[in-house]
């Protein structure tokens, strides 16, 4: 009987390599997802940060020591025009200013930027917050000369409190980068289920497959074992493509790195492989329950939000908890602790995982009794 | 040899098959002769276990499809209607692929496939992928599916329609030849000529009953007619069977 399946497994592997269509689907994914991630993943980067050291010039700065000063200890310095860490950012300081401040009088600096340039918003937002700060100390100052509390003139004191950390702006970028990857199973696989399902039947060679002196188990476990092997490979094919994607962002900006390590990369093929099991029994049963290839394709793209949901709800931080006990979910949670360098939740990845298999293989007992049955043979 | 009892099935509002009962012998061709719609197609898929009947039993060489399913099939050669061809397998893949499932081992799969080739003539295309073929070829690659593992029992579905003078001919000598080797063949069909040239027994159906059972002479003699097709039109009645 082994012999059997073996050959079996051996057709569908050769029917599947010889179906572009299959083959392409997820040699497509595998490799353009993680040159796009890389790519957003860098434009993101420059987004996300603001250099410690800001460098702009700084016209007439003779004209005012003292607010040069101020500017410097926030870490705003003026650079010659060569410099290639320099924002187009200029900063002119009214040649008045001078007389202005000693009379009392409101002093003009004149900042010039392209405010539309998204890369240089977080800039222009800091050198405005320490223009207003630095105003605000002379106003205080003035009012103290003249005997006023300084504190009247501000009745409300807002207190804003930052949470994000460079952890937690990083975890949805890990979370997004597993994604992806956990998600390639659910793709590579995803036609060739519906070729070697709905496909069979619609070429007529499932019934004439049913014909023959073999169980439904044979035929659905040659399936899900060669869809499962589809998936695998093309989880295998992000991982290497990204390994060497990956090495070209700039993480150390964020100040942590996504590292495709090699025990990462073991560790993720051990921890997709159930989830690629599960993913080709959910997708065989599904297109076994379609009438035709087209309708197959259709319910999928629908059935397959759902992994997508779960995966993506975990790739925030602010995933509820029991999103650690669910199959997919569990396993990417894993995953980025692992990334991150925390302790994995080995009781939470081994119940998720075992949840993961149980489904997986409900769906198979399920697809062999499906086999059995004149409606879903014939598609009535 | 094979043997339906008192089969019943009823698909929707149709009774497709109503109490048919009949057996073919090995040694004979046996022919399934009905209108379109007569439940000819209904009976072979209840025979291979495709389809499960209301009441009645279907077995092959003594044995019920229902109860041991993979060992009845064992004894079982399909050549189905459609044929269900592997696009991108070629010939010899594809034969020898169903030869495995019948439990040959490797090697025995590749000298029975070599066997139906040479047998069948279809060296010239046996390692071309299937995609393209014609009506011809790929009634011939069906063929050799059905045989590569020897089975005592062949059953085919309308085996001629689509094929040129050539390839029925091919068909028909096949099936001779596997009679004179003492096997069972049953085949469907609606062809009168085909019917009276190659069949010992025939088995007129309609409306999912056996009218009439006898050799095309006996079937002319019952009905009174000079020619099997006259002959036919009496048994079933009416020209409403033709019609469904």
């Amino acid at each position: 009987m082994m012999h059997v399946l073996a050959n079996m497994i051996k057709k569908e592997l050769k029917d599947a390599s010889r179906d572009k269509r299959s083959v392409m689907a997820g040699l497509y994914y595998a490799l353009g997802t993680p040159i796009v991630m890389c790519l957003l993943f860098m434009v993101l980067i420059k987004q996300l940060s603001s250099p410690e050291q800001l460098l702009i010039s700084i016209e007439n700065s003779q004209a005012a020591p003292d607010l040069v000063r101020y500017l410097s200890t926030a870490e705003i310095n003026h650079a010659d025009s060569d410099n290639s860490e320099l924002k187009q950012i200029t900063i002119i300081i009214d040649k008045d200013y001078n007389s202005h401040i000693s009379q009392g009088m409101p002093a003009t600096i004149t900042l010039i930027a392209d405010n539309s340039n998204d890369k240089l918003q977080s800039s222009i937002r800091r050198i405005e917050r320490a223009l207003q700060a630095y105003s605000s100390d002379i106003a205080s100052l003035r009012l103290i000369a003249r005997g006023i509390d300084p504190r009247v003139v501000s009745p409300i004191q807002v207190q804003v409190q930052d949470q994000a950390t460079v952890d937690s702006k990083g975890g949805m970028i890990i979370g997004l980068a597993i994604f992806t990857m956990i998600y390639s199973v659910f793709i590579s696989g995803m036609n060739l289920a519906i070729d070697t399902s709905a496909g069979e039947r619609e070429r007529n060679s499932l019934t004439l497959l049913l014909s023959h002196p073999i169980s439904t188990w044979q035929i659905v476990l040659s399936k899900v074992i060669t869809v499962t092997l589809f998936a695998m490979a093309g989880l295998l094919l992000i991982l290497l493509v990204s390994k060497f994607a990956y090495a070209l962002v700039p993480w150390q900006e964020l100040g942590f790195s996504v590292n495709i390590s090699l025990p990462f990369i073991l560790l993720m093929l051990l921890i997709g492989f159930p989830v690629a099991l599960l993913a080709s029994s959910l997708q065989l049963f599904v297109s076994f329950l379609a009438k035709s290839f087209k309708e197959a394709q259709s319910y999928l793209t629908m059935v397959l939000i759902v992994p997508m949901a779960i995966s993506m709800m975990s790739s925030y931080n602010i995933a509820p908890k029991v999103l650690e006990w669910v199959p997919v979910s569990g396993q990417q949670q894993a995953l980025m602790a692992f990334v991150k360098g925390h302790d994995i939740g080995l009781t939470q990845l081994a119940l998720s995982s075992s949840l993961t298999l149980i489904i997986a293989i409900v769906l198979i007992y399920g697809m062999q009794k499906m086999l059995k049955s004149e409606k879903v043979i014939f598609g009535l | 040899m094979l043997e339906v009892k008192n089969l019943a099935k009823r698909i929707g509002e149709v009774q497709a098959l109503d109490n048919l009962s009949f057996s073919a012998q090995d040694g004979h061709i046996t022919g399934l002769l009905g209108p379109n719609g007569a439940g000819k197609t209904t009976c072979l898929r209840t025979l291979f276990g495709l389809l499960t009947p209301d009441s009645g039993q279907a077995e092959i060489d003594g044995i019920d499809i229902a109860l041991d399913p993979i060992a009845a099939k064992q004894q079982l050669g399909l050549f189905p209607d459609p044929f269900g061809l592997y696009e991108r397998l070629t010939p010899r893949e594809y034969i020898s692929y169903f030869a495995s499932l019948n439990g040959l081992s490797n090697t025995q799969a590749d000298q029975a496939t070599q066997a139906v080739i040479d047998k069948l003539m279809l060296k010239d295309i046996a390692d071309r992928r299937c995609k393209g073929f014609s009506q011809g070829q790929r009634m011939k690659t069906a063929l050799a599916q059905a045989i590569v593992h020897n089975p005592r029992n062949i059953v085919l579905d309308e085996p001629t329609r689509g094929l040129d003078v050539m390839s029925t001919r091919v068909l028909r000598g096949m099936l001779s030849d596997l009679r004179d080797q003492g096997h069972c063949v049953l085949f469907s069909s609606h062809v009168m000529q085909e019917v009276a040239s190659l069949c010992d027994h025939v088995i007129v159906m309609a409306k999912g009953k056996v009218v009439a059972t006898g050799s095309p002479d006996e079937l002319c003699q019952q009905a009174g007619q000079t020619s099997l097709e006259e002959a036919f039109i009496t048994l079933i009645g009416t020209d409403e069977g033709i019609a469904a």
